[in-house]
């Protein structure tokens, strides 16, 4: 099989997708190829908040302007994807409150609005905050959900007839003489390769751009720094809590739906694919959020996750926190390299619309087109649909009865008949695509209870289809979950693992290298 | 203030062995737990050690397995003190519903994931499964139970699998304790024999989730294979257990009728301890505290998911008397990297150290506190979930426990 596009996109994070959908609507064809599924990249591995921009107005008052412009857009176009918490900037007696009153007169700069509170009022709002805290001060920060926002974008971008390959990985470019002229790409699950022509190539790897680039021999200075973050079983805040100090590892509280997100660490790292949360890594993140949350160590953590941020570098500063979180679009045809090739990286989740737009903008200019943006104004497809707990409880309760169904995952209640919408698309290819796109095995167990349902669901599919069954699928599930968990066992999530084991390892007897079942059964 | 010859403090199989044991030497008993233990979410059959080969004979694989073993709790009990707690354990359950060996070695019974597993001791309602062949087989499941995937174990099992629906009932709320006190209702029983019944295809086994019922689960059995005319087995499958919901009762209705005192529901809360001996235990039942005191105490309160251990971010702890703890290396030691290792997980390992008479000890090994015993999965040294050791260690140590502790 051999395609042909005007402009390929690689990469299916906020990036890619928010690429595929401005092009969309300016009625420009796109491709877009992402070698795992949506959101596999930083896009699905991040601390899911909504910047005001107050964290920047200090430091950087460019980005935090940056911030609050798109945060106003963001909560225009995707109102589905945003809980407008708000947020606190947080000061304890060692954070002093001159830092404080900087910050206060570096957002009045930014535009972004504040509001001083003080000990008291703070610690009513938010109850569960260290009583030696000096002074607080609110912001528009809010949670946002990735997930929901790319597979959105992608959707909407489909529907006005972009093309979009998933599990198909960029592995080498295609030259005509000084232009790009396309791309090689593989088939991860069939391994069938095949060529994509292409007027315009668009590296939105984030990560990876590198990776790409060097297929043509080219390089760009960026720097990977590792963050990694836990994630609570029950919501520690109902705001977004900031320590109101200069950036720091360690420093932000993000409320999601039911859960709290910690985070972050930053860590140099050299690959974007490998890479773990280490146990240093947890006890640092527990001991220093604990400074804002007092009983933080008594809490059930229920996962640990990382991922790989691309700063873009510059010159003389060893600290990656003091690199710029700003992006950058690069022609790279107009820096002596091959023509028709584009890097779009760095930049935050916040921004992806901003940086789409560039892109966007900047191919129409080269097309000779004149099509302004409209992704500041055109609402995302799904506007209006709630996806909190709060939300799915809601709609179950609206059904009859008999039209209830079975409900797979009994911690966030994901419905047997939205798995089977998901399989009847026919797109999933891998149970981590049906992961990805329900809540299905986020809550309290992790899966441990859902999986075995939903194995059934898919041994029952195979079995109409004549086909045998295997614990391979079963098996992987827990190896991936382990990731996910392994680094958060202590406590009660400790203790709910020793049910886990019981279960798969000790009842279902599931080992290694599984014998199988009496039939001779693979393993 | 009623004093007790004996104070057990867990309510799962060690604890349950360990007082029935006393109350059958004639001592004072008090039992206290906070909930049903592993035995109600995991307990089917009684395992003593999987990884016997199913051709090698127990007492002689046992007994050969312990001398390279030397620091297992089954080390502690020997193969002659397994055995006569296993026997005393099988005077409990008379037939109809008794448990008996299927061979001289382990059984290979089927699992709710299609897989086979070891085990010793089987009840009557699975004992078919350790005979049946999959080409003879009917896997039978019901739609919307959702603990037990029919096609999941038919497929893997290579046999024929067929889901039925249950009319009467909404797919919401179809527990596995809704499903086996249907079960005890004769006419719920008959019909689904009939269900059965026009399904099959001249199979001479029929296999079934593990909920034939609660209070007389030989009758549902005789009932089902009356009407099918095939052999019917239970298949174990995700907790809450049934079949070892029927162990608990038994035990509970034995230990009421002989006299214990049995406490449950509330936590023990702490314990009070005098010159290297306990005196009593503290339970807290709001607003009340409640003091109870004992000669002899024997802690069976499980590991980490019954709370008999505890895991901080920096050491595991045993929170009721505070007695050391064994542990593997630091937080990062804990785990392995994959969930699916060779060897079990070194926190398995973790757990209470004691002497040959289950006595607690430090780790220069000295007795902790001199009249207090511990049983069951809180010792040391096993890896119960690998080695499908659960129910023997339980009962065997159980029983040495009370033994001991009772001995002048
Ligand atoms: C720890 C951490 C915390 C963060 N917290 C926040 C936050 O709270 N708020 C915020 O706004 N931002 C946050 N960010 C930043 C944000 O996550 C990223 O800026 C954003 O997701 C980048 O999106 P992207 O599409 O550019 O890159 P990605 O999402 O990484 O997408 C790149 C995609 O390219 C694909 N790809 C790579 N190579 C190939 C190939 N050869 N062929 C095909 N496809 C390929 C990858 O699989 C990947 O899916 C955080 C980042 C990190 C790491
Ligand atoms: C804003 C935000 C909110 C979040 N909220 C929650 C939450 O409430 N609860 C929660 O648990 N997590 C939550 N997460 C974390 C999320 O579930 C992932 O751990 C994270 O996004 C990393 O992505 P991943 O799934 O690709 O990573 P991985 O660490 O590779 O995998 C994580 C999970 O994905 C599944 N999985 C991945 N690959 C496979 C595979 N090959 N086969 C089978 N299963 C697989 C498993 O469930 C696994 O545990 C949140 C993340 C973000 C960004």
């Amino acid at each position: 099989m051999d395609l042909q596009t005007e402009v390929l996109i690689i990469g299916g994070g906020a990036t890619g997708t928010g690429i595929a959908r401005d092009l969309s609507l300016r009625g420009i064809p796109s491709l877009l190829v992402e070698k795992g599924d949506f959101t596999s990249g930083a896009s699905g591995r991040n601390q899911g908040l909504l910047h005001s921009g107050g964290r920047y107005a200090v430091n950087d008052p460019d980005a935090a302007r940056e911030c609050i412009a798109e945060n106003r857009i963001l909560r225009r176009i995707a109102p589905h994807c945003i809980e407008p918490t708000d947020g606190l900037f947080v000061s304890l007696p060692e954070d002093g409150p001159e830092y404080r009153a900087n910050f206060i007169r570096a957002c009045g700069a930014a535009g972004i609005d504040t509001l001083p509170l003080s000990p008291r009022e703070a610690l009513a709002m938010e109850p569960r905050l260290s009583p030696r805290i000096i002074g607080a001060v609110q912001v528009p920060d809010g949670a946002i959900d990735p997930f929901t926002l790319v597979v959105e974008n992608a959707r909407d971008a489909e529907s006005r007839g972009a093309r979009i390959l998933i599990h198909t990985e960029v592995t080498g470019l295609i030259r005509d003489g000084l232009r790009i002229a396309g791309v090689r790409v593989r088939d991860r699950i069939t391994a069938e390769a095949f060529a994509i022509a292409a007027t315009w190539v668009i590296n939105a790897t984030g990560a990876w751009a590198n990776h790409i680039l060097r297929m043509a021999g080219l390089q760009i200075g960026l720097a990977l720094s590792k963050g990694s973050m836990l994630i609570t079983n029950t919501r520690l805040s109902e705001r977004v809590l900031n320590r109101c100090r200069p950036p720091a590892s360690g420093d932000i509280i993000v409320p999601n739906d039911t859960v709290s997100i910690l985070g972050t660490t930053s860590l140099r790292a050299e690959d974007p694919e490998h890479y773990e949360v280490t146990p240093a890594e947890v006890t640092f993140l527990v001991d220093e959020l604990s400074r804002m949350i007092p009983d933080l160590k008594g809490e059930r953590f229920t996962r640990a996750y990382a991922g790989v941020r691309p700063l873009l570098q510059s010159e003389g500063t060893n600290d990656d926190r003091t690199i710029s979180r700003g992006f950058a679009l690069i022609d790279h045809g107009s820096c002596s390299g091959p023509a028709g090739l584009v890097t779009i990286t760095g930049g935050k989740l916040m921004t992806y619309r901003l940086m789409a737009e560039k892109t966007a903008d900047f191919i129409c200019e080269r097309m000779g087109l004149h099509v302004p943006c409209s992704t500041h104004v055109q609402r995302l497809p799904g506007a209006g649909h709630g996806h909190t707990l709060k939300d799915r409880l809601l709609r179950l309760r609206r059904q009859t009865p008999a039209a209830k169904g079975e409900i797979l995952c009994d911690c966030e209640l994901v419905p047997r008949e939205a798995v089977d919408a998901i399989l009847r698309e026919g797109k999933v290819r891998e149970l981590q695509d049906i992961l990805h796109r329900t809540r299905l095995a986020k809550g309290t167990c992790q899966g441990g209870f859902c999986v075995y349902r939903l194995l059934g669901l898919l041994n029952e599919r195979s079995k109409a289809d004549h086909r045998g069954g295997s614990n391979r699928i079963l098996k992987g599930f827990l190896e991936e979950r382990w990731k996910g968990i392994r680094p958060v066992l202590w406590g009660r999530s400790l203790k709910e693992e020793e049910l886990i084991e019981s279960i798969y390892k000790g009842l279902f007897n599931l080992t290694p290298a599984e014998p199988g079942g009496p039939g001779g059964g693979e393993a | 203030m009623k004093r007790f010859d004996l104070i057990v403090i867990g309510t799962g199989l060690a604890g349950l062995t360990a007082a029935r044991t006393a109350i059958g030497m004639g001592a004072k008993v008090l039992i206290v737990g906070r909930g049903m233990g592993a035995l109600t979410l995991f307990g089917n059959t009684v395992d003593l050690l999987g990884e016997i080969p199913p051709d090698t004979e127990m007492e002689e694989g046992i007994s050969r397995w312990i001398a390279s073993h030397p620091e297992h709790p089954y080390a502690r009990t020997g193969w002659e003190g397994i055995e006569s707690a296993i026997a005393a354990f099988q005077e409990l359950f008379p037939p109809p519903y008794n448990f008996a060996a299927a061979g001289r070695g382990n059984s290979l019974l089927p699992t709710g994931a299609g897989t086979m597993r070891p085990t010793w001791l089987i009840p009557v309602t699975m004992a078919a499964g350790a005979a049946m062949t999959p080409a003879e087989t009917l896997i039978v499941g019901f739609r919307g139970f959702k603990d037990f995937q029919g096609d999941t174990v038919s497929l893997h099992m290579k046999c024929r699998g067929v889901t039925l629906p249950l009319p009467r009932y909404g797919l919401e709320g179809l527990t596995a304790p809704a499903l086996a006190r249907l079960m005890d209702e004769t006419s719920f029983r008959e019909r689904l024999g009939e269900a059965i019944r026009q399904q099959m295809a001249g199979e001479r086994f029929i296999g079934l989730p593990a909920v034939l019922g609660l209070r007389d689960p030989a009758a549902v059995l005789k009932t089902l294979e009356t009407i099918t005319g095939a052999r019917v087995f239970e298949i174990p499958m995700l907790p809450p257990s049934i079949p070892g919901t029927r162990i608990f009762h038994r035990f509970r209705e034995e230990l009421i009728a002989k006299g214990a005192t049995f406490r449950m529901g509330h936590p023990v809360s702490g314990a009070v301890v005098k010159d290297g001996r306990c005196e009593g235990i503290r339970i807290d039942n709001p607003p009340l505290v409640a003091e109870y005191r004992a000669d002899r105490f024997i802690l069976a309160t499980g590991r980490f998911l019954g709370g008999g251990l505890w895991a901080e971010m920096e050491r595991i702890i045993e929170p009721v008397f505070d007695i050391p703890v064994f542990q593997p290396g630091e937080r990062g030691q804990w785990f392995g990297e994959r969930f699916f290792e060779p060897e079990a997980h070194p926190i398995h390992r973790a757990g209470v150290v004691t002497d040959a008479d289950l006595r607690p000890v430090d780790t220069l090994g000295r007795v902790v506190l001199a009249n207090l015993r511990a049983a069951g999965s809180i010792l040391a040294h096993h890896q119960a979930i690998e080695e499908k050791s659960r129910e023997g260690i339980d009962i065997a140590t159980g029983f040495l426990a009370a033994k001991k502790a009772l001995a002048l």
